[in-house]
Order: structure tokens, then sequence, then C-alpha cells
């Protein structure tokens, strides 16, 4: 795959239902694309098992000397982000409003 | 004793140690929260245990204790003179119940429980008495200040959480934890830590690798916030430490988490609960007190200090130091993480077996030499090395810094210069020397004795000291030191000195002199520990010294050791004992003489020269021009048979004085597994014990300091001819 | 909205719970027994949290749980048993069973409210 390949999108609720399968699904993304980008704006729910398995998926991304890259955040998962105050380990400009207080100075 | 006992009594005995250190060290410092709060752990460690093993009457005392101690750490009482006597006392007390609690059966009597309940009522009532007016210790700046700067202005709970794997297949989402906290109070900072996750192989996504560090700003008790995490609490690692908590509680939760403490630090710097300063010298003590504690961190390469500097988050030259410091620490937490406990007697076992095998290495060797078979005497020899390296490991195992025993003496010296309102400073050098153990646990009793000597007659009257120009605080100095083969422990005070002369003239009144000596200083002050000499009362009116020396001088002499006193007159006196390092095993010179066999240890042999025929028929020898007395073993033996065609001397040094054995045969350096000497050798003079030839005969092991002290005296012509008989 | 799921073999404790947790905006679905609750699991019910009583005629509350969690899409439902005081013991029996918590009964509307804000996701 090239690196300018579509994002891989995600959707819907990605919670412990679905991880097993998620899990195989993003680590042959990260482990093909020497950049995967992911587009989580379509995902409604992200509960602390997609939230882990997210973070796998970047640590390998960097072990493998790869780039993980967020494109695009969904309310839901932004709140999630914020909540656990790891948007500065994912390393992406989430589009944040300017209202809030950007937790990446931390 | 069941296991659990047997080990809860060990730690507590040394927690009790520590207790009674950090107490005297809070009686030098009272805002030294570090010591305070090493104090109140051991406590807390002690009657937790107690719990464990069912020990009630020490959870009981122990319990008051505790309190009293918490109501000192946050300011409510003051420590004082009075109440760290109460808490010393009390430690007392804890070593006393302790006693009992290894049969589960037993009950302290009824005098230990009457002493305990005095103390209790002196610590109760103190708590009352003291407490201290208005609500001073309610607010935060009072607190701040009472703790010396042990505490900090952090106005956060702090929650370290560790979910279990299952959380997630319970149906639970750490998640939700977060939000539920965040509808009862602001969560400040927050960290969250996957670093337990495995690699991406071993995870497991429906398991659950999730950890907090959060610092959450609420008016809340802690009650609440662990009922939060309710559901979760037996499978989680949780740890809440309310807002004002001190640095040392930091300390002890970083050690507590599995993190690495550089991660852990950082978090707890970030979220501004503690400063770096703060952090690297709390872990710096932190490491010191808990030395018995095993960690399981890691040394860490990358001091925190680096980091933060990196960060700007502090100046480089407030760090520096800090740095140092925590390399230190590391290096110390790497230490400890290597110790482990070992019973004594398995120990004493196994130099016991090493001793055996000494022996029947030696005879394997003896026959391979007379088998004339060059594979068989190489592979004996080669044996005979792997001993020697095992018999040293196994003695080292049982070495223990004197250091420990040293310490000891802090409560001593205060408490007898106390009772006869003495101010004394204790000193204390060569802490780090080694030696045998079961040397180590038979001198405590000597030592005291000589101690105590010091502090009541050694060191004058403040008055006394200030007419002679001394400062009015007497100094006492405890310091040991290694020297060939032995362990020299000085108890030296600086006070008013030996008097030469009235001791002289007791000497003579007692019939330990002849009128018309004249001693040297060193033979004199020795007579100090004779028997006769001392009663307490003529000597305290005497020189004010020589109280149950004789029994000090016994003690050492059943160990092997000498004793020695060197004083010089309104200067201060120095008593030493000197002590082999070890009573198992030591390294011999073998001699012969006719069909019998001696040992001297070898660090004693200076040279050994071939005595040429005819010469030195007399009892002296002229060795380079100095005067060497000589003690024929053939003769002090009265061993039968004529003197070898060619004899030899072997030179023989102690403390200073040497002498020459005359023999027949010189057989070499011999490994030498020292038997204790039957009841019946006793009293023979010039023997310490007996060891096992390769052969399986039995040579005599000489007692080379008294046989100096003998040919020294019938070369000055003090003494008849030296002789058994 | 979230739907709980409501399991007790009395009639008083499920018509004042489901008042409580109607008024509080959640969906409430009911059953007397672990039986009727199965069946309704079976037909496809799949709420965002199960309240169930312990000690109800048949099956158990506890036995309620081990069924539940072995269908697929209810394998991290949250799950909360109803225990009186004396029962603490039983809560540990619950958490290997695989509930998520208990809740103490009789529970207040603010305990019922907040124990459930803490475990529905």
């Amino acid at each position: 795959m090239q690196a300018n390949s579509p994002p891989l999108a995600l959707e819907g609720a990605v919670t412990i239902y679905v991880v097993q399968e998620l899990k195989a699904q993003l680590l042959a993304g990260v482990r093909d694309n020497a950049e995967l980008r992911l587009d989580l704006s379509q995902v409604t729910e992200l509960d602390s098992a997609g939230l882990q398995l997210l973070y796998l998926a970047k640590r390998e991304a960097i072990r493998q000397g790869h780039a993980l890259r967020i494109v695009a955040h969904s309310d839901a998962v932004r709140e999630v982000f914020d909540l656990c105050n790891l948007n500065a380990w994912f390393g992406d400009p989430t589009l944040i409003p300017a209202r809030e207080p950007n937790r990446q100075a931390l | 004793m069941d296991e659990l006992r047997q080990a809860y009594i060990a730690e507590s005995q040394e927690l009790l140690v520590s207790l009674e250190e950090n107490l005297l060290s809070l009686e030098q410092n009272p805002a030294d929260a570090d010591a305070l709060n090493a104090v109140f752990r051991a406590a807390h460690t002690i009657k937790g245990g107690a719990g464990i093993v069912e020990c009630d009457f020490i959870v009981e005392f122990t319990h008051v204790v505790e309190n009293a101690l918490d109501d000192a750490r946050d300011g409510r009482i003051k420590l004082d003179g009075e109440l760290i006597q109460l808490l010393l006392a009390s430690g007392d007390q804890l070593a006393r119940l302790l006693e009992f609690a290894a049969d589960p059966e037993a009950r302290p009597d009824a005098a230990t429980l009457a002493r305990g309940e005095e103390l209790l009522t002196g610590l109760r009532n103190y708590s009352i008495g003291k407490e201290a007016g208005g609500d001073l210790a309610a607010t935060p700046d009072a607190r701040l200040e009472s703790s010396g700067g042990g505490m900090v202005g952090h106005d956060c709970w702090h929650i370290s959480i560790r979910f279990g794997e299952n959380v997630l297949r319970e149906g639970m989402d750490p998640l939700s934890f977060l939000r539920y906290l965040s509808g009862f109070g602001e969560i400040a900072h927050l960290t969250t830590l996957l670093e337990g996750m495995p690699e991406a192989e071993k995870m497991d996504p429906e398991a659950c690798y999730f950890g907090f560090e959060i610092d959450f700003r609420a008016e809340t008790s802690k009650e609440k916030i662990e009922r939060v995490f309710d559901f979760v609490r037996d499978s989680c690692t949780l740890y809440i430490l309310p807002p004002y908590s001190r640095v040392a509680e930091y300390v002890e939760l970083i050690m507590a988490l599995p993190e690495d403490t550089l991660r852990l630090g950082e978090i707890l710097v970030q979220a501004g609960a503690i400063t770096p300063q703060e952090l690297a010298q709390s872990l710096q003590t932190q490491s010191l007190q808990t030395q018995n504690q095993v960690e399981t961190g890691q040394a860490r390469t990358a001091p925190l200090g680096e980091i933060l500097v990196e960060q700007h988050a502090v100046q480089k030259e407030l760090v520096e130091a800090a740095v140092v410091k925590q390399t230190q620490v590391s290096d110390k937490k790497a230490q400890d993480a290597k110790l482990i406990r070992v019973h004594a007697d398995k120990l004493d076992q196994l130099i016991n077996l090493v001793g055996e095998l000494v022996i029947a290495g030696a005879s394997a060797a003896l026959l391979a030499q007379k088998s004339k078979d060059e594979g068989m005497f190489e592979a004996t020899s080669t044996i005979s090395r792997l001993v020697d390296e095992i018999r040293d490991g196994a003695l080292r195992l049982r070495m223990v810094q004197i250091g420990e025993t040293f310490n000891r003496f802090h409560r001593v010296v205060r408490d007898v210069s106390r009772d006869l309102g003495k101010d004394i400073e204790l000193v204390i050098t060569g802490g780090e020397a080694e030696l045998d153990k079961t040397v180590v646990e038979k001198i405590s009793d000597p030592l005291t004795h000589m101690v105590r000597n010091a502090i009541d007659h050694g060191i004058e009257s403040a008055e006394a000291r200030i007419a002679a120009g001394k400062s009015a605080r007497g100094r006492l100095k405890l310091n040991a030191y290694h020297e060939s083969g032995n362990i020299v422990i000085e108890v030296a005070d600086d006070g008013g000195g030996l008097k030469r002369e009235r001791i002289k003239q007791k000497a003579v009144a007692k019939g330990l002199l002849a009128a018309d000596a004249e001693p040297s200083d060193a033979d004199l002050f020795k007579l100090l520990f004779e028997p006769g000499f001392s009663t307490a009362e003529q000597i305290s009116n005497l020189s004010g010294r020589g109280v149950g020396l004789d029994v000090v001088k016994r003690n050492i002499e059943a160990l092997r050791g000498t004793t020695s006193i060197d004083s010089q007159e309104g200067v201060g006196t120095t008593m030493s004992i000197r002590l082999p390092l070890t009573l198992a095993i030591i390294d011999g010179f073998l001699m012969g003489v006719g069909k019998s066999a001696y040992v001297v240890p070898l660090d004693m042999v200076e040279e050994c020269i071939e005595l040429k025929q005819g010469e030195a028929r007399s009892n002296v020898l002229n060795l380079r021009g100095q005067v060497l007395p000589l003690i024929r073993l053939r003769e002090y033996f009265a061993l039968a048979g004529p003197a070898g065609r060619r004899e030899n001397v072997v030179v023989v040094k102690y403390s200073g004085n040497k002498a020459g054995l005359v023999v027949d045969e010189l057989m070499g350096e011999f490994q030498t597994v020292i038997k204790p000497l039957g009841q019946i050798f006793e009293h023979l003079r010039g023997i310490s014990g007996s060891t096992i030839l390769g052969t399986g005969e039995v040579a005599l092991i000489l007692d080379v300091p008294s046989l100096i002290t003998l040919a020294t005296e019938f070369e000055s012509g003090r003494a008849f001819a030296p002789s058994l008989h | 909205m979230k739907t709980i799921f409501l399991v007790d073999d009395s009639a008083t404790v499920l018509i004042s719970t489901s008042s409580i947790l109607a008024k509080a905006g959640y969906q409430v679905e009911k059953a007397a027994s672990a039986e009727e609750a199965m069946s309704k699991f079976k037909s496809g019910l799949k709420p965002d949290l199960l309240i169930t009583d312990l000690n109800m005629p048949g099956m158990n509350g506890i036995e309620l749980i081990k069924q539940a969690r072995l269908i697929p899409t209810l394998r991290f439902m949250p799950i909360l048993l109803l225990t009186t005081e004396s029962q603490q013991a039983k809560r540990a029996d619950a958490k290997a069973a695989g509930a998520s918590g208990w809740l103490v009964k009789p529970a207040t509307a603010d305990e019922l409210l907040s124990t459930i804000k803490l475990v529905i996701k």
C-alpha cells in the first residue's frame, strides 16, 4: 500500500464487543503502511477497550518506525482523549474549538 | 515457632532498632520530618504485623503509640524530650512484648502488662495535656509550618489506580470512573498509564491494562473516593493521598507502584504535587530508611533531574546535587534488591560442613602425595584451591558490619549520661569494618561494660571539665579497624585519664606488683583488667576505673582476643579490644616438634630462621641486632626425645611484641579448622585450641599472645623459664 | 436513551425501583424471575444495564449472571446484584460469576442513581 492510500475509517461503536476483530485489522494496517491514517470522524462511541487498542496501534507504529496519524475525530473520540489526557500521546492536531484550553500544552 | 511468627518477630526487632535510632535523631533535631515518619512507619508496621499474627496485646499497645506519633506528625502535640523519653520506653516495652509473641498461647506477665499500662497512661495524658490550643493544626498553613518543610502546598487529592485485568469482562469501564469523578469534583491533572500493556502479540484487547494518576480537587473524604472504586477494589491497586500530603508520602507511593520511579516522579512533578528537589531528596532519605524493603524497581540510568532540566522545569544548578543523590539511591536500590534473608543456623551449618570439607580435603591431598600419582596430585590440588575459595566465601557470608552494634550505643550513652547528669557526645567511626556475626553477638556485653565505664568514671563532670579548660560536653569515640587478620575496637574518652601513681600504689598494695617494679604504662594499666584489682568502690576512689573490667577481659579472651589500655593523664583514655575476625577457620602455619604438630595463625608469623648448631643455647637470639626471646617448644611442652639435628625458629609477632618459637620442622601453611579444647585443657596457658590434620592426627593451636608474654617476662627475668610443668 | 433491565421476584421492588429509574430518564424493562429474564435475552433484549435480585425462586441471581454472560452480545454488559446488608459474603460469588458490582437493598434513590451512573456506559 502507498503512503497516500485512503485513510482507514472506523465507524460506529469502537467498543469491547469489536476489539478482537479490530485488533487484527489495525495491526495489519500499521504493519503494511509506512504511514497509516485513521479517520475516526464516524466513531459514535469509544470505550476503554477501544482506547487501549488505539494506544497499542500507535505504540506498534512507533516501534516499527512507522507513523499512525489520526486525521479526523468525532466528538465521542475527542471527549475520551481529553478525559484521559492522551492528545499529546496520539500527537495529532485534534480539531479543538477555540474556547477549550489546549491540553497539549501540559 | 511457625514461620510467620518468626518472620514477624525478626522484622519487628529490626524496626525497633530503626525506631530507636530515629527517635534519638529526633531528640537532636525535632524538626526532622523524615525521622518522625520513619518512627511512625515502624510503629505502624509492627502493629499491622501483630494483627496478622494475632498478637492482640501488641496491637493494643502499639495502637496508642501510633496515635501519639500521628498527633506529633500532624503538629497536634509537640515532640519534646519528655515525649521522646516516653516513646523510647515504649520501644523497650515493645521489645519485651515481642518476647511473648513467639508462642501463640503466651501472654505477657503481670509486671510487663503493668509497665505497659503505665506507659500508655503517660502517652494518653501527654496527648490530652499537650493538645495545642485553637485549631492551628486544622489550617493548611499551620501544618505547613509544623512539618519542617516536609509538606507541600498542593490542594488536590492524589489518586493512583491500576485496574485489574478482568475489569472489562465484568462489564465495567475505567472511563466511567473518570466521568463519575468529574461529576463531584475537578480532575486537575490526569495521566493515563498503559505501560503495563504487553507487546502487541500478547495483548488481549478484552483485558484491561489501564492505570491512572489523578490529581483531584474536591471537598470530599477519603471514604467517598474509595467508594467510587468499591466494585473494583479487590482486583485493583488503589492509593489515595489527601491534599497537602507530605513529600515523603508521595515518595512512598512512588515506591509502592509498579512503574519506574522516574516516570512516576515526573508525573507528580508535572501535576505540581511536589518539586523536583523535594522528590530527589526524599527518594534519598526514603531509600536509606527502607533498606530492608526489597524494591522491584530497576536502577535508573537517566536521572530525573536531567530530564527536568531539559524541560526547563528547573535550573541546572539546583538539580545537580539532587542528581548525584538519585544515582546513589539507585545504586543502593540495586543492592537492596539483591539481598536475601537466611537463617543464621543454616550458615553455621554450612560453615561446619566447610570445616569438615577442609579436613577431608587435606586428608585426600596427603594420600595423593603419598601415591605419587601425578594426575591424582593435580586433581587434589585443584580441589584444595576450590575448597580454599569456598571456605573464604562461606566465612564472608557470616561477616557483618560492626556499625549496627555501634549504633545501639547511642541509646546507652544517652541513658547513662542522663542518669549521671553528664552531657556526652558519641562519635562513631569505622562502622563499616566487618567481622563474624558470632563474634559480633558476643562483644556487645563487654563493649557495653566499657562504654558505661568510660561515661561513669572516665569523663569528668561538666564543672571539672571546664576547670580543666575543656569543653563542658564530653566526647566518647567508638572506632573499629582491621589489622592483620584481627579487628580492633576502641572505646576512647576525652576524660581525666588514668592516674598512674595511684594505680601503682594500689597494685603494690594488692600484691599484683613488686614494690620496686617500674612497669611501662601499658603493663601497669593492664592490671586494671585483673580480678583482684577491681572492686567498684575502691577503684572509683582511686582512679575512676576498673569496675568489672576483669569480666570484660575474660569475655574477650574467650573469643581469642586481647584487651589493652592507653591513657594520658588529663587527656583521656582509650581501651582497645583486639579480636580475630572469625572463630571458625584460620590460615595456620604448621610446625613439628618430635612427633607432635603445632599450629600458629599464619598472620602472626613474621619469618622463619634456621637455628645453627650450638647457636643460642641461651633463651634469647640476636636477631639483626635485636634481642629476641625464645621459647623452646620441646622444653615448654616437656616432649620426650632429643632436639632435632636441625632446629628452626619461627618468629611470631603480636601487638608489637615478638618472640621466637624453636621447633624441629617447618611444615608450611595449613588451613586450620579450630576445634575448641575440652575443659581439661581450658587453663593451659599457651594453647588456644586444637585442630585435626589430614592424617587424622590432632595438632595444638598455640596461643601466641600468651606465649609472647611469657617469653618477654622470662627474658626480663621476671619469671622462670617457661614451662608447663 | 439507556435501557435498564430490572429482575426481581418482589413486585414492590420492581414498581418502586422502576419509577425512580423512569423519572431519571431511563427506559426500564422488567422481569419477575431469572427464567423470564433469560427468555427476554434470548428474544434479543440487549439492555445497557442489568439489575438483578439475588434470592429468587427457581434460578437465583448469580446463576442468571453466569447464564447472561454466555450470550455473546451481553458479555460485557454492566450488571448489578441486589443484596441485603447480611448477604455481603455473596458479593465475591457475584463478582466471580461476572457481576460488575452490587447494590444494597433498600437503597435510596440517590444511592441507586449514583451507583448506576458509575457502571452504565
